[in-house]
């Protein structure tokens, strides 16, 4: 930088000066960091090791108030994998990952594609579909548990209506049908996030490329394939990886709609988790879980961004 | 880059619009619009059917079937809400809560973010890159060590022993976007403000920091937002009526047999009411900064 040479007779004296030269000069940007980076290091990175490790241990409010916490090896992991419960929240862990994703990215590139165009009113449509993403999500659960009412519920009124159920169903109350209605909420709420996301990439995309394709007759769907897609890619994949991130962490939805239930049918497993920890009080088995989750994440994570990775280098 | 990529990666697009090649201009124009008024409809119904139940009578809000439209407007449920329950004490909590964590943030994130963008310093590589990881670590793993601490520290059921919950949830993302804000504001002004005399600490202060302004209201307004409607954490560390945050008493206002649902969506009103202000006077730095950084809903 011009500036080290700079720093010698016309700077004006203050306390910062000490930052100029030497020693000063030297730490100046771990001083600017450091309290930041010890924050983090205390409430991010002590927590994730300290989860992790405990997932080893019989931590439970007996052992805690004892002071007799013991390591026990994988038994806290024998003990989940021997749980009926926790096989059937890891299906439905895929199948509310799986459907998220999906919908969500298929609606999200949909909704941009319509409103990246310029057309009168545009604004106002664009305003409108972001509504779901802005309101907080307690709120927006909440209103649609009172929407999914088994007894005055609009939602059952609407699909009488039209034809579609001949009387009122309790959606969060049956078994076969807490998960999907759950589904349905998240992907509400989802979509214009990722939408948002792809029409910040459309708009990147040069218009001489869209231009050239119109000139070379591509059709709608030729151009959206070859052309449109091919441009978007890195932000389509980085979008694909937060839903992902953000649906398997979705607790607030399955949780104040239906806690897991009935008879977990909707239970996954960061549910299954808490319940162990804030309803057993079984910490340890709860970290067991916790961290199955959290290395199939960062799994699954590294492997996509791997394979796009892979891809560009074609 | 090849073109299998895409079509491997992407789920089939539905959309109306796309035929618009085979169809006729104003037959287009038509789905177009039909489209996008089902889209706004579906994401905006629920919002609005909030607004409509938090206005009835309380007979009219069991009534069956549901009437699209309030027959009369009553604000009875958001008198019952405010005279009644803690309410007032939800919202001060949420209030308190939210100005600390998000004090805390930006001058913590502020200068971390400028170093990392301007210096090279042993980690100047690694710890952007980390702190985008820190983003990624799930909840519930943290929930565990996070009671652990807090029981052994006496923290449980206070709002202060929140805050650190949230700084880890907040700073490492904070951290990232406001490297990217400082990365984008031009060296020249700084070697402007240099020649002229200025120290560097001075230089950042009275130069950089003004010019960086859009992007901390971005990063302020994510924090405040994602503060003001945390639930996870809450209701786990919070026991007491009386340390409750707003999405708290929400969900507390739920009954194990009957719901008032009518002061449940007066109160979901007022917890959205800021957020949605704050969103629409802010949209344009927010929807940069989020789509620029790339990160997190």
């Amino acid at each position: 930088m011009t500036a080290r040479t700079l720093n010698a007779p016309g700077l004006r004296r203050t306390w910062s000066s000490i930052f100029e030269t030497g020693l000063g000069a030297r730490i100046y940007p771990y001083l600017m960091v450091l309290p930041a980076v010890i924050i983090v290091l205390g409430v991010v990175v002590y927590p994730v090791i300290s989860g992790v490790v405990s997932s080893f241990y019989d931590v439970t409010l007996r052992t805690l108030n004892n002071g007799t916490v013991t390591f026990v090896g994988m038994r806290n992991f024998q003990r989940v994998f021997a749980d009926p419960v926790f096989v059937k929240a890891s299906v439905n862990t895929l199948i509310w990952v799986v459907l998220n994703v999906v919908a969500q990215l298929g609606l999200g590139l949909a909704l941009a594609l319509l409103l990246h165009r310029a057309m009168p009113g545009i604004g106002f449509f664009r305003s409108g579909i972001l509504v779901p993403w802005v309101v907080p999500s307690v709120v927006a659960v909440l209103t649609w548990r009172w929407m999914y009412d088994p007894s005055v519920g609009i939602v059952n009124e609407m699909l009488m209506k039209l034809g579609i159920i001949s009387d009122y169903h309790p959606w969060l109350g049956d078994t076969a049908t807490s998960l999907y209605a759950v589904t349905v909420e998240s992907i509400w709420k989802g979509t214009p996030f990722v939408m948002l996301l792809l029409l910040a990439a459309l708009q990147l995309v040069p218009r001489s490329i869209l231009e050239a394709a119109s000139m070379d007759g591509a059709s709608g769907w030729r151009k959206l394939w070859y052309v449109i897609l091919p441009q978007i890619r890195v932000s389509f994949a980085i979008a694909a990886v937060l839903t992902f991130i953000l649906t398997v962490n979705n607790f607030n939805a399955i949780w104040l709609m239906t806690e897991g239930g009935p008879l977990n049918s909707s239970e996954i497993l960061f549910t299954l988790a808490y319940k162990y920890g804030f309803q057993r009080f079984d910490l340890g088995m709860a970290s067991a879980v916790a961290t199955m989750l959290f290395v199939g994440l960062v799994i699954a994570t590294t492997l996509y961004l791997k394979l796009i990775q892979a891809r560009e280098g074609d | 880059m090849s073109l299998a990529t895409a079509s491997r990666t992407m789920p089939a697009p539905r959309s109306e619009a796309l035929r618009r090649t085979r169809t006729p201009k104003s037959l287009r124009k038509v789905l177009t619009y039909t489209t996008l008024w089902i889209a706004f409809i579906w994401a905006v119904f629920p919002f609005y059917w909030m607004i409509a139940t938090s206005l009835r009578a309380k007979d009219e809000i069991f009534q069956r079937p549901p009437a699209l439209v309030p027959h009369s407007v009553t604000f009875q449920n958001y008198i019952d809400l405010l005279v009644g329950a803690h309410f007032w004490q939800f919202a001060l909590n949420s209030l308190i809560l939210t100005v600390s964590v998000t004090l805390i943030s930006v001058a913590l994130s502020v200068t971390a973010g400028y170093a990392m963008a301007r210096h090279r310093f042993k980690g100047s590589v690694a710890l952007p890159l980390f702190m985008l990881y820190g983003q990624m670590f799930p909840p519930v793993l943290l929930l565990i060590p996070f009671y652990v601490q807090l029981r052994y520290l006496g923290w449980l059921d206070s709002l202060y022993g929140l805050i650190p919950v949230y700084l880890s949830y907040m700073l490492p993302l904070c951290v990232w976007l406001m490297r990217g804000f400082f990365a984008q504001v031009p060296h020249s002004l700084e070697d402007a403000a240099r020649m002229d005399g200025c120290t560097r600490w001075q230089a950042f202060w009275k130069v950089i920091l003004p010019m960086a302004q859009p992007g901390i209201v971005a990063v302020a307004t994510w924090v405040m937002i994602h503060t003001w409607n945390e639930f996870l954490y809450a209701s786990t560390f919070i026991l007491s009526e009386k340390n409750r945050t707003l999405p708290l008493g929400l969900s507390g206002l739920i009954g194990q047999y009957t719901t008032d649902w009518g002061v449940l969506m007066a109160g979901g009103v007022i917890t959205a009411a800021p957020i949605l202000l704050a969103f629409f006077f802010l949209q344009k730095h927010l929807v940069q900064g989020v789509g620029g950084g790339a990160v997190k809903g």
